[in-house]
């Protein structure tokens, strides 16, 4: 069993989730420019509704569309209280708006039983068969579906943006609000709808991950900062730049993990190395791989 | 006739001495004696264990003016200060255990660290602004809990005792501790605001402000914008590592806990609660963070003693997150100048009255 492919090969697993939680957060920097610190919150949240409802004895794939649909609500909601009301205030109140939703939620997800506690998903009889071996590794019927998932709804958006009438007027925002709302689109209801699908894209990220490693709010919230290094490398707004970075970034990290761990005293470079990445990236190519240019030089 | 009223309401000087005065009347003057005398008795007055958060309350404040100087008075979004006072505070915490040095120069030194490190993470600024400089300092922060939690030399994030202080004669006792800190943080303080407060009415000080509002006016007027931006992390990062070794000495250990990223969180909420770009503010918002972080802690055990909460609820880990996030939300929506703010209302009015306009 050589060591290369099967840390690639688990790099692109946990690579996928990363990508899909980007998109979330590549979708509502692309359409407002809103960073959204949050969006590991807005993770948990799903990962536990639908772990809530499956407690409850509620079949685990209606439970995912549950908590997907529940977390597409709450993006609105958040948007519609809290984001839109800071249109033209400084990017510090924004960001600093986000960073105050992100404790809220955390709060609140801890007035419930799930709060301080690991828990883990009834797996589903379809995942819990024989895998696959790829090159060597072995991998679980749950870390295929998990990508496979990841990968169609991936596509999905991408399909989304590119084909249908909606997603069109999202990026015909996301390029010129200006011009935009001159031919009578309305913006406000294409800010709505990004936060909206990023929270449904964050549930889907929340359960897929819950499904492979378990659920911890910690967890689960932390992969809201491993987003950073994924988006500054792939582009701060690009969809595509989202998957690639998302996949680069999870190889990376399963690289250094298997390379660079013996060499580094107490290991664990796998927490690091992401940001290492991001510093390098922001000296080298700001707005990374496939975003748009537009850092100026002071 | 300004010297019979309380407040100064108009500009009454006819010569350059009464434009240079400090204190227009002599009530301000009175009032700022009295102010000093109320600080130098706070001791005395207060319980003990109240002491403690004044204390705190006195370091966090330093921090904040630091992080004013970057984040409110020139605009660099900075993710990072409580990483700058860990620097500040492991430099100390080296300087005072393998070096032997005394408190008054290990902590300066910190200060220095900071200052340094904080310029170096300063340079992505020459090139990136608003979101990717927030990113960067976050990324900084990141880096550095790490760094620290796997160094031998720092104990692995563990904790490193600092020696025992004596100064005049008087030693640093588990009786008088938070009264002997009282008094060596708070000259500390004092200075550093003063000198804040001065840096700022000098050319320096002004181009920080001109790079903020619009870093490319500034350039046109003679202005060096990363010049200016890397002196505001110069200062800031350096307000962050002395208050990182007041910290080291005064919680007696340094723990890598103490400068994660939920602080740096915190000091940023701090001054925006206080309001950014104001001096004020940097005392205003840690006093209120740490008093509502306090009071959520009551709260939280009398809620939890009426067994409010299902079973496995921590009510303090609950309550402590939602009231500082929502705290923070709600000024931005609605106070987005913070409590300076309504301090300057409150003076203007009492200035103004028994007028309101």
């Amino acid at each position: 069993m050589d060591l290369l492919p099967q840390l690639i090969l688990a790099g692109v697993v946990i690579g996928s989730i990363y990508a899909l939680a980007a998109l979330g957060f590549v979708l509502i920097y692309k359409s407002s420019r809103v960073i959204n610190f949050a969006h590991g919150q807005i993770i948990a949240t799903g990962a536990f509704i639908a772990f809530a409802l499956t407690q409850r004895g509620v079949n685990f794939w209606l439970a995912g569309l549950i908590a997907m649909l529940a977390t597409f609500l709450l993006g609105m909601l958040i948007e519609r209280v809290f984001l839109r009301r800071m249109v033209g205030e400084p990017i510090i109140s924004v960001i600093m708006v986000t960073i105050g939703l992100s404790s809220v939620i955390d709060g609140l997800l801890h007035l419930t039983p799930y709060g301080a506690g690991s828990f883990s998903f009834q797996t589903p009889a379809v995942l819990t068969g024989q895998g696959l071996e790829l090159f060597g590794t072995p991998l679980s019927r749950t870390q295929i579906a998990g990508v496979l998932a990841a990968l169609g709804l991936l596509a999905g958006f991408t399909y989304f943006f590119n084909k249908s009438t909606l997603g069109i007027t999202m990026r015909a925002v996301a390029d010129d609000q200006m011009a935009a709302m001159s031919v009578g689109t309305s913006v406000e209801r294409v800010f709505a709808l990004a936060w909206a699908a990023a929270g449904l894209s964050a549930a889907a990220a929340g359960v897929i991950l819950g499904l492979m490693s378990g659920l911890t709010l910690g967890g689960l919230a932390g992969i809201g900062l491993k987003v950073f290094p994924v988006v500054i490398l792939g582009g701060l707004d690009s969809v595509v730049g989202a998957i690639v970075g998302g996949m680069l970034i999870g190889i990376l990290e399963n690289l250094s993990a298997g390379y660079l761990d013996a060499i580094v005293p107490g290991g664990g470079t796998r927490e690091v190395f992401p940001f290492i990445v991001l510093i390098a990236v922001l000296l080298i190519r700001p707005y990374g791989l496939f975003g748009t240019k537009e850092i100026e030089r002071v | 006739m300004p010297a019979s009223r309380f407040t100064q309401t108009g500009n009454y000087r006819t010569r350059y001495r009464q434009d240079q005065t400090i204190f227009a009347t002599w009530a301000e003057q009175l009032s700022l004696i009295v102010f000093v005398g109320l600080l130098l008795a706070l001791p005395l007055l207060l319980p003990k264990t109240l002491l403690r958060d004044v204390n705190l309350i006195m370091i966090y404040a330093v921090a904040v003016i630091g992080l004013n100087v970057t984040t409110g008075y020139t605009g660099l979004i900075n993710i990072g200060q409580a990483a700058f006072m860990g620097v500040g505070a492991y430099a100390t915490a080296l300087a005072a255990t393998r070096l032997n040095l005394p408190f008054f120069l290990a902590i300066p030194l910190g200060g220095v660290a900071g200052a340094l490190v904080g310029t170096f993470v300063g340079l992505p600024s020459l090139r990136l602004k608003y979101l990717y400089l927030a990113v960067a300092t976050l990324a900084f922060q990141i880096i550095f809990e790490w760094t620290v939690g796997h160094l031998p030399i720092l104990q692995q994030g563990g904790a490193i005792p600092l020696p025992t202080v004596q100064v005049f004669g008087i030693r640093d006792t588990f009786f008088n501790h938070n009264i002997f800190w009282y008094y060596l943080i708070l000259p500390v303080l004092v200075l550093l605001a003063l000198l804040w407060r001065n840096v700022l009415r000098t050319r320096h000080g002004r181009a920080l402000i001109a790079v903020r509002d619009n870093d490319r006016a500034a350039a046109a007027m003679g202005i060096h914008p990363g010049r200016a931006k890397l002196t505001a992390f110069l200062i800031g990062s350096f307000y962050a590592g002395i208050a990182g070794g007041l910290f080291a000495y005064f919680q007696k250990a340094v723990v890598i806990e103490d400068y994660g990223l939920h602080i740096s969180v915190q000091l940023l909420a701090m001054a925006i609660v206080g309001g950014l770009g104001s001096l004020p503010g940097a005392f205003l918002g840690p006093l209120f963070i740490v008093a509502l972080d306090r009071s959520m802690e009551a709260a939280s055990g009398w809620l939890g003693a009426q067994n409010l909460f299902p079973e496995g609820v921590d009510a303090a880990t609950a309550l402590r997150p939602l009231a500082f996030g929502l705290t923070i939300v709600l000024f931005l929506m609605f106070e987005p100048r913070g409590l300076a703010n309504w301090w300057r209302l409150s003076r203007m009015y009492f200035k103004k009255w028994p007028y309101k306009f």
